[in-house]
């Protein structure tokens, strides 16, 4: 446990020395003016939307730009001849990306409540985001590390959103009929997508919503286990 | 002394690979000895050197680490070794100071991190981000990554390539002093004067097998001639003539030679480590 909040502290004071912090803040702050210009219920309704991206396709992509990094700078090879285990290491890794989301939760949550005056079930949303957060980290990873370099993973994450969150925007906005939902599940973004969505508007479709968290992190257990702990030391070990 | 290390018929393939990498090694690493793995680049020198420090798993053969199974041994072994990588490892947004540390939080015991740094040269600029740093000093600062955890088996990949002959020579005298202390240096080079100067033994790896495991001195006689050659001047100019080490004492030509004051330069015909390397590998060294 001491090692991994040694590892948990390391990663966030990079988060902030390697600006990637900062710069999500930045974004957030973009969502705040765009807030002031849109009414109460146009606000309301662009929420779930940011959340989702950032909690989604910001994360993967912040994550992505922090591993190659961090591989590029050799530092993962010298953590793997330290004396913590992967477990640790991916927790740690995980834990900063899943605060970067929480970040972005919090700042789009005051932006709201002060503008607009709009409020929510806070925890209930700080429950999805860590399981929609805890999903999309272990796909930020798959895909790092099954990229050579950050360009090659970007590549990979166009075609990712292309199949699998363009289609949950496009719900979002009506474009995809409603009749689609179940299907549209199976997409990890949508179910995060329906998680964030129901824990702002309050509005449950109870059995989606227990099938979404479950779904998300089934996958997150998985894609941990059997794609990106063994992946990470052979990655490590070919640098 | 025992053995730091016992590997008994390693073979190693990379998954993507066809045929093993690694093709049934044999060899020991004594306690407190300067182990030397020297071969041209792809011989599998790295592989091996990465299956010894755990980050390669899935060999056959068998890997002793002080008589324990490698295998069985949990993550408590890296509390026991030092890594010193050829390419640099630090966060280069980081001071060199926050890099070291960093890494020395993990450990349980830990070297005196200024008492290193001053050492190598780089306390003056342990407030300085690693990204400003040179190649060489981030060598050096890799070395002191290494030792931070007062190893007891030290593993160096190309220790000084990239130093200038000063910050070489210290890196030298201090892991000469680390081995004089009793610890064991797993060392991988193509840098002949650095197995000349620091090697007990070495091994050249050729094609995933080793060719030939001895120490420096008896591989330079295995290879070299029996023979003494003397260079002397004569009516002005430089002249050379070789003599058999047999019986060399009651030569007469070369005593007669030797008393004649002309003798300029005397050699043994022992061979260099690089004449060695290119015989044993068939690689020129660049």
């Amino acid at each position: 446990m001491k090692s991994l909040a040694k590892l948990i502290a390391g990663e966030l004071k990079r988060l902030i020395k390697y600006n990637i912090l900062p710069v999500s803040l930045v974004t957030a702050i973009i969502w705040i003016v765009l807030f002031l210009f849109l009414s109460k219920e146009e606000a309301f309704e662009l929420a779930p939307i940011l959340i989702f991206v950032d909690v989604s396709a910001m994360s993967i992509l912040l994550l992505g730009a922090s591993h190659h990094l961090e591989k590029q700078e050799g530092t993962i090879r010298t953590m793997m001849v330290m004396p913590i285990s992967l477990w640790q290491i991916i927790t740690a890794k995980n834990v900063s990306s899943m605060i970067l989301a929480l970040e972005s939760v919090l700042v789009t949550s005051v932006a709201l409540y002060l503008i607009h005056g709009v409020t929510f079930n806070y925890i209930l949303l700080l429950i999805f985001v860590a399981i929609a957060g805890a999903a999309h980290a272990a796909i930020g990873f798959a895909l790092s590390l099954r990229s050579r370099d950050f360009t090659a993973m970007l590549g990979k994450l166009v075609g990712y959103m292309f199949i699998f969150t363009i289609p949950s925007i496009l719900f979002s906005i009506g474009v995809i009929d409603e009749k689609y939902e179940w299907l549209l599940m199976l997409s990890p973004s949508h179910s995060a997508s329906h998680l964030i969505t129901s824990a702002l508007t309050g509005e449950f479709k109870l059995v989606m919503t227990i099938a979404a968290c479950a779904y998300l992190a089934v996958l997150s257990g998985v894609l941990f286990k059997f794609e990106v702990h063994p992946r990470f030391k052979d990655n490590a070990a070919r640098g | 002394m025992g053995a730091a290390f016992n590997v008994e018929n390693l073979c190693f393939k990379y998954p993507s690979s066809k045929e093993n990498v690694i093709k049934g090694i044999t060899f020991d690493v004594h306690e407190g000895e300067i182990f030397g793995l020297l071969g041209p680049s792809g011989a599998g020198k790295s592989t091996t050197q990465k299956i010894l420090i755990k980050l390669l798993e899935n060999y056959t053969g068998s890997i002793k680490y002080f008589g324990k199974d490698l295998k069985t041994i949990n993550n408590s072994f890296y509390e026991e070794i030092g890594v010193g990588f050829e390419m640099p490892v630090h966060f280069s947004k980081l001071t060199a100071l926050e890099n070291m540390k960093y890494f020395a939080g993990f450990y349980k015991k830990t070297a005196d991190i200024q008492e290193l740094m001053e050492r190598v040269g780089l306390w003056e600029y342990r407030d300085v981000k690693v990204a400003e740093f040179s190649k060489g000093m981030k060598v050096r600062l890799n070395f002191v990554r290494a030792m931070l955890n007062n190893p007891r088996v030290l593993f160096l990949d190309e220790v000084t390539n990239g130093l200038d002959p000063k910050n070489a020579r210290i890196i030298k005298d201090m892991i000469a002093e680390y081995r004089a202390k009793g610890g064991t240096v797993f060392l991988t080079t193509h840098l002949m004067n650095d197995v000349e100067q620091l090697c007990d033994r070495v091994a050249f790896c050729v094609n995933g097998k080793l060719m030939e495991i001895s120490t420096p001195r008896d591989l330079k006689i295995k290879y070299g001639k029996r023979e003494v050659k003397v260079e002397y001047r004569d009516n002005g100019t430089i002249s050379s003539a070789s003599f058999p080490l047999d019986g060399i004492g009651d030569n007469e030509e070369f005593l007669k030679l030797l008393k004649s004051g002309k003798v300029e330069t005397i050699h043994s015909g022992e061979t260099s480590l690089e004449e060695i390397f290119i015989i044993v590998t068939g690689v020129e060294l660049k």
